[in-house]
């Protein structure tokens, strides 16, 4: 009966019913079937909204929706591009580097895509670059950045596998630079064979883009600073950056009115509503199956079949990739992380490490064909087919699976800055 | 059916308002709270508490709104292949699917309220505890309405001869 109960669960989830509906659905049942009271579920919902440092999320949120509604992205480019410009492939690396910053700040919502994408390719190909390239380096950038605070897959990471946010904030900067890095350099690489025309470095544009952005390039150290001195916790961290940002956007650079707020307001507490509702369901469904015992039975299992420590991780690569590719990020999180966390530990994986591993691994997913969500909002962005997109972003692709193997073969990369 | 429309417009427009307000206050006190903590070694008792109460009103009405714009978290492995009308028919089977779900969501909220109002505790400044955690049992019934509209919308959509011509006064 539960197996059917699962397997009708998993078809839902594939025609479009909403994630939380099908996951409260699947843990009302279960508790119905086994005579818990249906309030249960709402015990779990409530406790998981009260969380202290949950008030992090509605407000990072909200600071990252004025950012990308304010001048932050056009200025942020013009920044690179004064400083990186005159590099061979300095606008792929501009690209790369602003997809980043803004998915960290937006919450690898799909927003990167389209709102930078439509600046950067036309970009792109006024400066030269094959089309092919452009297209794949978009597509694929789409949640490049995942792994730099304050990016809300980290948060929800943390409050669903009951680790540290400041640690895991910490532990992704050097995997999440390994990334971008890599991408940068087969970018320049491939930019100096289909030999894009330079641009000239000029040290009074370098100086007039830093004067422009002059209130938001403090912006990594209100947010990363006071986590990493240890003087304010990640909730008092968060109000002081949505603080910073109202006052910076709205009333130093005025790119946006205060009749524009509410609407605002509204925008990114739909999208927080929604990561909030899944994240109470599946701590419903979550205890229901700790309760059961069921990540016991799954260790067993797999204790039996894989021995080594290197096997389980080749094993989870696999299985994640494929999680982020079908399910999405953010149901990927809640469901599967209260599963595997306990698994991962007893072969002598660190949690932090492992939050690492997981959020690299759904961040490449969601580029990776059939299913890859960037694939197919690039595909609308662009007004380009599915298929062009699956073609172009392949190199990419493969280039984001040798950084992951990095990042998930050498703990010491997440690890060492926490030291 | 065009008074039910209304009426979810209206119910909209205030909560965009409670959103606005909330989520003000919450950056406000949040921040003094850090301001007071730091300058003067101080804080107001009831602070965190209410800003954690602000969050889960928050979160619930923007739940509630994500139904009501259909901003809903899901998979769409399916509509990512299907267009037109073909598309339309799972988008109708899953609000229905969504209907019963949250109608069971509001009772099993009710019984907790319920539960809740009997233990008799309080959250702040004295008020019992049950009143802010009314908005669950509220907001679900909302997400309810809201996946009920949503899907005789698609079905008048579907029942409609000719399909996707403007909708007229039969809705």
């Amino acid at each position: 009966m539960i197996l059917l109960a699962v397997l009708l669960a998993v078809l839902f989830l594939i025609i479009g019913v909403p994630i939380f509906v099908v996951i409260c659905g699947l843990a009302l049942y279960l508790f119905f079937a086994s005579g818990i009271d249906l309030s249960a579920i709402i015990i779990e919902m409530h406790r998981m909204a009260t969380t202290p440092a949950l008030v992090a999320i509605p407000l990072f949120t909200f600071a990252g929706y004025l950012l990308s509604e304010s001048g932050a992205s056009r200025r942020l480019i013009r920044i690179s591009n004064a400083l990186l410009g005159w590099l061979p492939g300095g606008l792929a690396v501009i690209a790369l580097i602003s997809c980043a910053v803004f998915t960290a700040l937006t919450g690898a919502t799909g927003l990167t895509i389209i709102a930078l994408g439509g600046i950067l390719l036309p970009a792109m190909t006024r400066a030269k670059y094959p089309e092919v390239f452009s297209l794949g380096l978009l597509t694929t950038s789409g949640t490049l950045g995942l792994l730099f605070p304050p990016s809300l897959p980290l948060i929800i990471y943390a409050v669903v596998a009951k680790v540290r946010i400041d640690h895991l904030f910490i532990a992704g900067i050097l995997p999440g630079i390994v990334l971008v890095v890599l991408l940068s350099v087969f970018s320049i690489t491939r930019a100096v064979e289909a030999d894009v025309p330079k641009t000239h470095f000029q040290i009074t544009e370098v100086l007039s883009a830093l004067r422009e952005a002059l209130w938001e390039l403090p912006l990594p150290l209100v947010v990363l600073g006071g986590i990493y001195s240890g003087t304010f916790a990640i909730s008092e961290a968060a109000a002081i950056t949505a603080v910073y940002v109202l006052l910076v956007e709205v009333m130093i650079y005025r790119d946006i009115g205060w009749r524009d707020l509410p609407e605002i307001m509204k925008k990114s507490m739909v999208l927080v509503g929604g990561v909030l509702i899944i994240l109470g369901a599946a701590m419903g469904l979550t205890n229901y199956l700790i309760d059961a015992e069921i990540p016991k039975q799954l260790l067993e299992l797999f204790k039996t079949h894989i021995e080594s420590k290197i096997l389980f991780l080749i094993a989870l690569n696999i299985f994640l990739l494929a999680v982020g590719c079908t399910m999405g990020i953010f149901s990927a999180l809640v469901v599967v992380v209260p599963l595997l966390s306990p698994i991962a530990q007893a072969y002598g994986i660190d949690p932090i490490h492992l939050g690492i591993i997981f959020l690299a691994n759904l961040e490449i997913g969601a580029s990776i064909p059939p299913l890859g969500i960037n694939l197919f909002i690039a595909s609308i962005r662009f007004e380009r087919p599915v298929l062009r997109l699956y073609v172009a972003s392949l190199p990419f692709i493969a280039m984001l699976l040798i950084a992951l193997a990095l990042i998930t073969y050498i703990p010491w990369m997440s690890l060492v800055l926490l030291k | 059916m065009r008074r039910l429309k209304q009426l979810n417009e209206v119910l909209g427009r205030v909560e965009k308002f409670l959103i606005v307000v909330m989520l003000s206050a919450m950056i406000l006190l949040a921040f003094l709270q850090i301001v007071l903590r730091n300058a003067f070694s101080t804080g107001i008792s009831w602070g965190d508490p209410l800003v954690r109460y602000l969050v889960l009103w928050v979160g619930f009405i923007g739940a509630s709104l994500a139904t009501k714009e259909e901003k809903h978290i899901t998979m769409e492995v399916f509509s990512r292949w299907f267009s037109g009308k073909n598309a339309l028919y799972p988008k109708i089977f899953s609000q229905l699917i969504s209907v019963f779900v949250c109608s069971l969501l509001t009772f099993a909220g009710w019984t907790f309220v319920q539960n809740e109002a009997r233990m008799g505790e309080a959250a702040f400044f004295n008020i019992p505890i049950w009143i802010p955690e009314v908005i669950i049992p509220v907001t679900f019934a909302l997400m309810t309405l809201r996946f009920l509209i949503n899907f005789a919308a698609g079905l008048s959509l579907v029942l409609e001869p000719g399909g996707f011509a403007p909708r007229g006064d039969k809705t």
